[in-house]
């Protein structure tokens, strides 16, 4: 029954994770940039976030039009919203990629500091696979999945205290405080790509347990997942 | 004063009494008439069968006619020359009657078709002893009597009544079924062979039935068209016919009390017959109205 | 009178249709103008509208709004009711369906028509769906011609072993199945359904909006519905008509016309957004 909406709704899904895979692309593209002081390449990144925005409208007048013409309800219902929050989210974190490719751009002359520049890759390698395990978890609909997200999301503020830290060993160097200050700014950045992932985990939380839930309150540490 | 609201019981008061009394008279009352007309059937029934006595046996139904002074004998010539006039009434209103109804249900303008409904409707309230005048005005003046004159007097009994429960039925064919057919892009007489008229069937058959019926007891036609003839068994149509109801008037004007034994006899065997295909035919209607109101 | 020749009967061409978007599709009925009138009552005024080839288009709005006499202008079935009268053209591939010469017999094979409330004949299922192939002389391969249209009307499977029952003894879903069999039988080019689904239970309906997305690649579909989350889930293009009054009296219109998605995210006329948001009708 209703074969031609369950046609619609496996579609949706299907473009929300090739948006996933744009984001992923983007993301890659913005830390190689970064990583090797690539101006062109991060001009790419920019352009290429054009695309993820493209596909980010289309999803969502799908799921207007689907919405307005399918009635859809129960779980029809919060999958169609949970994709709603999504493409959110993605889009939000392919934007993000784009102001970490030109923070690159304004620095790409300085030399950069070896160890922060370590840091920094290593919480974009953390982030990256906070989103290819979003997107699995709903791909798969593995609850489990989604809320590791949270522990996840913890080695990237790991990453970020050891980050910290170096910032306050070489900031006083003269050379290097503009770049420290837009690093410090990348690193912002990373943590928020990180915090959307999570948000996507809850929303396919919400999907298979009908339950919103934040995993990670700030207000209230002691309900933390 | 402050109104005291008396207490509620459910039983009744004078006025309510009062009520229930009537509603039993009138129950009553009621009840009595319809036992009364079924009765008066049931008198009928009774005297003739009481009068007939013994005059009724196989032999009676089977034998020649008996010559005159003889005992014994039967009516079997009149039962087949009875048989051969209603069947040619039959041949004649049959289709007359359902093309007819045919035409008042499925094609006629609606001016028309009234006038044509309040024709059947006088035809069906003209009396039979008109109609024999018409038939010999019309077939036998000039001529001499037949089967064939008294068939269609017969026809004209016959043809208001199969018209009307032929319309009846069609009538319970549900306008859906016609709507759907026409809606496949299929002529309107084709509609009316392949949809309306099977349906109608069963009912047609069983309004034929009843008017064969009616129309095998009726005198006054036949008195003016098949009554003058030779106690012969004839099968000649273009002859008078000897047959039941004529012979039960002859024979009941007759002198010989053996006669009129006869005539009872013969008007039992006439209501038995009335009676049987009436009900029979009533009940295979009433089971085409279940069928087609589904 | 000059006979008015139809255009031919043409076989189906799949790829041909499926290829066209919506936009350049045929249009295979052109409403211009149409007033549609029974005695001095008015039923619908003055509408204008084009319905395309191999789409769904629905018709929706309130009670009394003209949408079965619409939709029975278009196979001239308005025809049996004697105080018929309208103004306007129906044209239908360029011929007006009421010109002189045509015959309405002719329109109905082409324009087909399930109603309601189900009406199977009382006949065997095989020959409800062979009479009328039968008496319009398609005699050859009729066994096939039932079975296929049987399976268009996704029907077969459930009846195959009992094609000789009355199709009285079919639940109300099956039977309604089986009456757009019947109408596929005769291969029209068009499909009217006025309010197909609202005698069924809702499993049954169901049923019938998902035969209608397969119709629709053969035929082309224009459904009648007073339930709007319907016309929005099944069709492509949807009409609103409303109800007019003024100094004459009160008369249907076509108040809005456009893609179904349009008409239940945006509609441009207020009228309509009154309506598909439940707050008037």
């Amino acid at each position: 029954m209703r074969v031609t909406f369950q046609e619609e709704l496996d579609q949706l899904e299907a473009s929300l994770q090739e948006e996933g895979a744009l984001v992923l692309r983007v993301l890659r593209g913005a830390l190689n940039a970064l990583a090797q002081r690539d101006v062109e390449l991060a001009d790419e990144v920019i352009s290429f976030d054009d695309d993820v925005d493209r596909l980010y409208l289309q999803i969502e007048q799908e799921i207007e039009s689907l919405l307005a013409r399918q009635t859809p309800v129960a779980t029809d219902l919060r999958l169609v919203l949970a994709m709603l929050h999504v493409n959110l989210h993605l889009e939000r974190m392919a934007d993000y990629s784009v102001t970490i490719a030109k923070l690159t751009k304004l620095v790409a002359d300085v030399e950069p500091d070896p160890m922060l520049l370590l840091s920094l890759q290593e919480m974009g390698e953390r982030a990256e696979e906070m989103i290819r395990v979003a997107l699995d978890s709903l791909a798969n609909r593995d609850l489990h999945a989604a809320e590791s997200l949270v522990d996840l999301d913890e080695l990237i503020d790991r990453s970020n205290r050891r980050f910290v830290e170096r910032v306050v060993e070489i900031v006083a160097e003269p050379g290097l405080r503009e770049w420290v200050l837009r690093m410090v700014l990348v690193s912002r950045t990373l943590e928020r790509i990180g915090d959307h992932a999570v948000d996507i985990g809850e929303q396919v939380a919400y999907l298979l347990t009908a339950e919103f839930r934040e995993f990670t309150d700030a207000s209230h540490p002691e309900n933390n997942a | 004063m402050s109104a005291v609201q008396p207490a509620l019981t459910m039983r009744g008061d004078s006025r309510v009494r009062r009520r229930r009394i009537v509603n039993r008279l009138a129950e009553s009352a009621a009840t009595i008439a319809a036992l009364a007309a079924v009765a008066v059937l049931g008198i009928v029934i009774f005297s003739v069968a009481k009068r007939a006595g013994g005059e009724l046996s196989w032999g009676f139904l089977t034998e020649d006619l008996p010559t005159f002074g003889q005992t014994g004998g039967g009516i079997a010539p009149l039962i087949v020359g009875s048989g051969i006039l209603v069947g040619i009434a039959t041949a004649i209103a049959l289709p007359l009657g359902v093309l007819t109804a045919l035409f008042l249900s499925e094609f006629a303008p609606r001016r028309l078709s009234a006038a044509i409904q309040l024709t059947i409707d006088l035809m069906n309230g003209l009396p039979s002893v008109i109609i024999g005048i018409f038939a010999f005005g019309l077939l036998v003046y000039g001529h001499t009597q037949s089967a064939y004159a008294g068939g269609f007097a017969l026809s004209i009994v016959m043809l208001p009544l199969i018209a009307r429960s032929t319309q009846e039925v069609l009538r319970l064919v549900p306008r859906s079924q016609r709507e759907g057919a026409l809606a496949l892009g299929v002529s309107r007489w084709r509609i009316v062979v392949g949809i309306v008229l099977p349906s109608a069937l069963g009912g047609i058959l069983t309004g034929t039935v009843l008017a064969i019926a009616r129309a095998a007891g009726e005198t006054a036609p036949l008195l003016f068209t098949t009554s003058i003839f030779v106690n012969q068994l004839t099968t000649d149509p273009r002859h008078a016919m000897p047959n039941i109801p004529v012979q039960i008037f002859i024979w009941s004007e007759s002198a010989d009390p053996e006669d009129h034994k006869r005539a009872w006899a013969s008007a039992l065997v006439l209501i038995v017959f009335v009676l049987l295909t009436s009900l029979l035919a009533r009940l295979a209607l009433a089971r085409t109205r279940r069928k087609l109101s589904r | 009178m000059t006979q008015v020749t139809m255009p031919p009967m043409r076989p189906v061409d799949v790829a041909e249709r499926r290829e066209a978007s919506p936009e350049t599709r045929e249009p295979v009925f052109e409403i211009r103008g149409l007033t549609a009138r029974y005695g001095t009552n008015v039923a619908i005024k003055d509408v204008n509208l084009e319905i395309s080839r191999n789409l769904i288009t629905a018709v929706i709005g309130p009670s009394g709004c003209g949408k079965s006499t619409f939709i029975r202008c278009l196979n001239r079935m308005n025809d049996e009711i004697g105080s018929f009268d309208h103004d306007g053209q129906i044209l239908y591939h360029g011929i007006d369906l009421y010109g002189d010469g045509v015959d309405p017999v002719e329109v109905r094979r082409r324009i087909g028509m399930v109603f309601q409330k189900p009406n199977p004949f009382p006949k065997t299922i095989y020959d409800n769906v062979a009479w009328a192939p039968r008496v319009l002389g398609l005699k050859q391969g009729l066994d096939e011609r039932v079975e296929r249209a049987l399976k268009g009307a996704a029907l077969w499977d459930e009846v195959k072993d009992r094609l000789k029952r009355s199709a009285l003894s079919l639940s109300g879903g099956q039977q309604q199945r089986l009456c757009i069999a019947r109408a596929i039988a005769i291969e029209p080019e068009v499909l009217l359904l006025d309010e197909p689904a609202s005698a069924l239970d809702p499993i049954a309906t169901a049923s019938i909006e998902e035969l209608m997305h397969s119709l629709k690649e053969d035929y082309t579909l224009v459904i009648v519905t007073h339930n709007m989350q319907q016309a929005a889930r099944v069709a492509d293009r949807t009409a609103f008509f409303s109800l007019d009054v003024d100094e004459s009296g009160r008369a249907g219109v076509l108040v809005e016309y456009d893609e179904t998605t349009k008409i239940f995210t945006a509609p441009s006329d207020k009228r309509t957004e009154d309506y598909v948001t439940g707050r008037f009708g």
